[in-house]
């Protein structure tokens, strides 16, 4: 992965950045999860053909050295400020940048009067998608296994959709509304939740479908559901986000069905569009910009 | 000066030539922006955090024993006091709730420890987890943040006391930069000015021979913890303010920083004893170079393989220092 | 082998000479004893012809003919031995291992380790010296401190294939860890290695021992030679003179008040975890001596006085008042002591003087330190014990052996103590110490102190103790009056009570 135009050793001996280019900062505390080194891909990518110096700059999961780190950026008068992060909880370094007039752009940070805009997935659209999917392969009825988590937000925006797709549905029933323990990552819990309702309903066709708020439970039901011999039934499964995983298992052509893919390159080259067009001096009337999704399903799952 | 004691001299001052080496650096490269007043005021109060966690640290690793669980410590505080924001609580319930946290905490590590007879290092990393577990216990997994966290208790960590009166326009002193000078006052007349200091070091001079000349190790080996645990909180509440959040996780990584910043402290000690004020050198070293490195667009991963070369090789030439002075 | 000579030996470290131009000769089948004051050269000097510190110069002949002598491995290989003070065996492995390390271990197949061979070989060095009883197959930490002994001296005994037969044999300080009966059994052994041909020397500030089992004597003071003679040619005095550099007495002070009248420790029907059966009291004023052979039921003892240990029957009463039940407890109320090991179990090596000697009475200068009354104090504290140091903040860890015990006595006299507990107070401790350090303990008991005094040292037991408890497994065999008591006699009580 090419990081930064400078970002080396050889950094300490050079001068600090070239005054003539424009100047950002890329600032995460998730550079180790494979969706953010995405978004700063696609961010360096556009970057590179405008020629900016970029200097990405990950805490290691401190939140707290995110503000330190923007500090630090102002203090170094660079042009803008990328973030990852939720803007609620940096906002003591988001004012020192406005005190500063440093624009800062989020890209999927959530939205913040403090940022010149924000750059994301539409979480709503990408739930409405998979649910109405969901709705038209079982033709309007049947059981519902529904996959939930309440306690994040933008995954609860995701639960609230569905919910309301299917009860749009006379003939759909939400046979139970599940949320795993999501601490070794949700697969083993949703299975085990899984084998529970299927001993509960063991019935051929009394569950049509499972409806996953993102890839993991569908993996753990999809499990659930091979190991109990059940797979030909024609259960139904979605999840949300296609991660590798999802994506082998859609390609696999068994009952997980589809999933939704976010642009994750495509976020961060139009958070490097918003940086560039703010930098011009352009204000952002949108508080946030939506990068489209693509559902993913056996057709497109292997690319 | 024979040789002998310049190079003890040497040994002992090398970590603060160090740190001076490093601002000099910084102040060559970075002529515009690094020595600055605001530039420094910035860094104080970012490494005000860590500064608490390290300087209570101090406070057992006199003794030769060592605290991981402060970073958990410092996340259940935070999350203890944001919880009881949300239930509508006013901030001193909250902030006193949670440091009474950090000191129960600190005092069942001690009991551990003194009492039990348990490692630090196998006691803590027992406690590590269960006070993690708890900070998600309570908080549902959950970052509390938002309104549920009351401004007056966001804002210390946003305001500060006006420089102007010395010749800084529109400069402030921090507040969390005020409270870890507090601590840093505190935790230096504890340990060097009282009796009970005194006793720590001799514990951590050696422990069986402080307990058969009477002194109560059990009993100093505990309240020593429970400061400790208490910092760990004071820590955890600056980092609940300063990103006017609270989150399970949020405190982790001051642990090992914390004692990064203790260990290089100590290479300045005559008998490589740890000091509080050493160990302020040592959270300077590594709050600056992440200041400047970062001003310098060097990567953040090089910037960590740097600062971790920078502690070992400062420890591995005092450990040559000391073999052979 | 006839002679070995080391000739011109000289070292210096950063320009301070610590051994120069000293020459010694050693003849096969004979003891010869190595003796000075802390600081005289005598550490250098082994160092040197063990071949880990290289000599500025040194010239080493074997019947005559030079003998390279510049690495360890070359030591090894003229047949040099050499056993330390420090115990350096590994208490989790077994005795056989522990015979055996830094030895290649016997193979099978070239990869497996033949425990088998390994343990007939280890046997078969235990047996040489006598030492049948131990089992190679034990643990080496559950052996009692004369058999790890014996182990650590197998372990040198084991020749590796192609090295010389042992011909030189050194001991540094072998006693300084041992009680007397275990001391009896190295002496079997060392007439033993003096049967077989070899040569030994044997390093020692034990007085009695030298003049009991060496037949040569070298002094040395200050890095120089100063005496070399046959030891039935010499006399105590000389020696001592000799290693003084002025006439000293190794006479100790004899009483020359009254034993007090009032009672300091009234023990009755005793009974702990390792006490049986004790039944004695001590008066103010009054020195009682504890021998026994295990060293643990002495320490036991002591410390239960400390504070430290929980009675199952019987009573104790301390000081006109009951037990304490911790040592902070027993300090405050006139309780002091002296621990056994002075490095482990004493002193905090790395720090100053001052600190060292005022701890259990830093409350004395308040919450808050008073640096300038604790430098005062501990200034008077070191002229009241004769310390020779370079300031109160000097670490401890700096001093000689001697001096670092005149800091436990600083630390034990601070506040006059109404009874104090000493477990082998003049243990590797030069002669003139020595003799301070007795010089202490009599002025203190004439004072009012009463004093037990726990020790494997039977001269200094008989010199300054009024009465003597011999302990025997932790239970009370004797207390006996020492009147009229030679060495001698005692040593027969003690082995009485073994066998008993």
């Amino acid at each position: 992965m090419k990081r930064t135009i400078l970002g080396s050793v050889a950094a300490l001996a050079l001068s600090a950045g070239a005054l003539w280019a424009e100047n950002v900062a890329v600032i995460t505390p998730y550079l180790a999860q494979p969706g953010t080194q995405a978004y700063v891909e696609g961010f360096q990518a556009q970057a590179a053909k405008s020629g900016w110096t970029v200097n990405v700059i990950d805490t290691a999961g401190d939140v707290a050295a995110v503000i330190a780190r923007i500090e630090d950026a102002v203090t170094q008068k660079v042009n803008a400020i990328v973030i990852n992060v939720d803007p609620a909880q940096v906002a003591a370094g988001l004012q020192v940048a406005k005190d500063a007039g440093i624009p800062v752009i989020g890209m999927d940070a959530g939205s913040d009067p403090l940022l010149a805009t924000n750059v994301t997935s539409n979480g709503y659209a990408m739930a409405a998608e998979t649910s109405v999917y969901v709705a038209n392969r079982i033709g309007g009825k049947g059981n519902v296994v529904m996959f939930v988590f309440d306690a994040f937000p933008p995954v609860q925006a995701r639960g609230v959709i569905a919910d309301a797709v299917f009860a749009n549905h006379p003939d759909i029933k939400v046979l139970d509304r599940v949320t795993p323990d999501v601490q070794d990552g949700g697969i083993a819990d949703s299975r085990a939740k899984m084998e529970a309702i299927l001993a509960a309903n063991p019935e051929p066709g009394s569950i049509a479908a499972v409806w996953a708020a993102w890839d993991q439970p569908a993996l753990g039901a999809l499990q659930a559901i091979e190991a109990a011999g059940r797979q030909g039934e024609g259960i139904v499964i979605t999840g949300i986000d296609a991660n590798p995983q999802a994506r082998e298992a859609i390609a696999a052509g068994g009952n997980f069905e589809a999933s939704v893919a976010q642009d994750f390159a495509g976020i961060g080259a139009a958070a490097a569009d918003a940086a560039g067009r703010v930098m011009k001096g352009e204000t952002i009337k949108e508080p946030v910009i939506y990068v489209s999704t693509v559902m993913v399903t056996a057709v497109n799952a292997a690319q | 000066m024979n040789f002998r004691s310049f190079s003890t001299a040497l040994r002992q001052w090398g970590t603060f030539l160090g740190l001076l080496a490093i601002v000099v650096f910084f102040a060559w490269r970075l002529p515009e922006t690094f020595p600055t007043a605001q530039n420094f005021l910035n860094i104080s109060q970012q490494i005000s955090m860590l500064a608490v966690a390290a300087f209570t640290m101090t406070i057992v690793m006199v003794m030769n024993d060592f605290d991981l669980s402060v970073g958990s410590t410092a996340s259940l505080a935070g999350i203890v006091a944001a919880v009881l924001f949300a239930a509508g609580q006013p901030v001193w319930v909250g902030v006193t709730a949670a440091l009474a946290v950090g000191v129960l905490g600190g005092v069942f590590n001690g009991f551990l420890v003194a009492y039990i007879g348990i490692l630090p290092f196998i006691a803590t990393l027992g406690t590590l987890t269960m006070f993690s577990g708890a900070a998600f216990m309570i908080s549902d997994g959950k970052t509390i943040f938002g309104r549920d966290i009351p401004t007056e208790f966001a804002g210390f960590a946003r305001f500060g006391i006006p420089l102007d009166a010395i010749g800084l326009e529109g400069a402030k002193l921090p507040l969390m930069t005020l409270a870890a000078v507090v601590v840093l006052l505190m935790v230096w007349l504890l340990l060097e000015q009282t009796t009970f200091g005194r006793r720590l070091y001799a514990i951590g001079g050696n422990r069986v021979a402080a307990e058969l000349a009477g002194i109560n190790t059990r009993r100093l080996r505990l309240m020593a913890f429970g400061l400790t645990g208490l910092g760990a909180a004071v820590a955890g509440l600056m980092y609940a303010s300063r990103v006017a959040s609270a989150n399970p996780t949020q405190g982790a990584g001051l642990m090992l920083d914390a004692i990064a910043a203790v260990f290089l402290g100590m290479t300045m000690g005559r008998e490589g004893e740890p000091r509080v004020l050493a160990t302020l050198v040592g959270v300077l070293i590594l709050g600056i170079l992440d200041n400047g490195l970062t001003q310098m667009n060097v990567d953040s991963y090089v910037r960590e393989i740097l600062i971790g070369a920078i502690v070992v090789s400062a420890v591995a030439i005092s450990a040559f220092g000391q073999r052979r002075g | 082998m006839q002679t070995l000579c080391f000739q011109g030996l000289t070292k210096a470290y950063g320009g301070v000479p610590a051994l120069s131009d000293v020459t010694l000769t050693l003849s096969a089948g004979r003891v010869h004893a190595l003796m000075g004051e802390n600081g005289a050269g005598k550490s250098t000097l082994i160092k040197l012809i063990a071949g880990v510190v290289a000599a500025d110069r040194m010239t080493v002949t074997r019947d005559g003919k030079t003998l390279p002598l510049r690495t360890a491995a070359e030591a090894t290989k003229a047949g040099f031995r050499f056993i330390h003070q420090e115990l350096n065996i590994v208490p989790q492995l077994s005795v056989a291992e522990n015979v055996l390390l830094g030895h290649p271990a016997p193979r099978r197949f070239g990869m497996f380790i033949d425990w088998r061979r390994m343990q007939d070989k280890a046997a078969a060095a235990l047996a040489s010296l006598g030492a049948e009883h131990i089992d190679v197959r034990q643990q080496a930490g559950a052996l009692a401190t004369g058999d790890k002994m014996l182990t650590r001296i197998a372990s040198a005994l084991v020749a590796e294939a192609g090295a010389a037969e042992p011909c030189l044999y050194v001991f540094d300080e072998p006693t300084a860890a041992l009680t007397a009966s275990e001391s009896t059994k190295l002496f079997d052994v060392i007439a033993r290695l003096k049967a077989q041909g070899a040569a030994v020397l044997y390093v020692s500030h034990r007085m009695n021992e030298v003049l009991q089992i060496c037949d040569d004597v070298t002094v040395l003071r200050d890095g120089r030679h100063v005496l070399t003679t046959e030891i039935a040619k010499t006399t105590r005095v000389e020696i001592i003179a000799a290693m003084t550099g002025k006439p000293v007495s190794d006479a100790i002070p004899a009483r020359t008040t009254p034993v007090g009248q009032g009672v300091a420790c009234r023990v009755t029907a005793l009974d702990t975890r390792d006490l049986s059966g004790l039944n004695l009291s001590l008066a103010e004023g009054e020195i009682l001596g504890v021998a026994g052979l295990d060293e643990s039921s002495q320490t036991a003892f002591l410390r239960l006085i400390l504070g430290q240990g929980r009675i199952q029957k019987g009573g104790l009463e301390v000081l006109n008042g009951p037990a304490p039940t911790s040592p902070e407890q027993a300090w405050a109320r006139g309780i002091a002591y002296v621990p056994r090991e002075r490095r482990s179990q004493g002193l905090m090596l790395g720090m100053g003087v001052r600190p060292n000697a005022l701890f259990p009475h830093l409350v004395d200068y308040g919450l808050l330190a008073d640096k300038r009354a604790e430098v005062a104090r501990t200034r008077g504290l070191a002229d009241q014990v004769r310390l020779r140091f370079q300031g109160t903040e000097q670490p401890v860890g700096q001093l000689s052996g001697g001096n670092q015990q005149k800091v436990l006595f600083a630390r034990a006299i601070a506040k006059n103590p109404k009874l104090l507990l000493l477990e082998e107070p003049t243990r590797g401790v030069d002669v003139g110490a020595r003799a301070e350090i007795h010089g202490l303990i009599r002025a203190l008991s004439t004072q009012g102190s009463a004093v037990i005094l726990a020790s494997s040292d039977l001269v200094e037991l008989l010199g300054l103790s009024d009465r003597i408890l011999i302990l025997q497994g932790g239970r009370q065999m004797a207390v006996l009056d020492r009147q009229a008591m030679t060495p001698a006699d005692l040593l027969a009580r003690i082995y009485a009570s073994e066998a008993a």
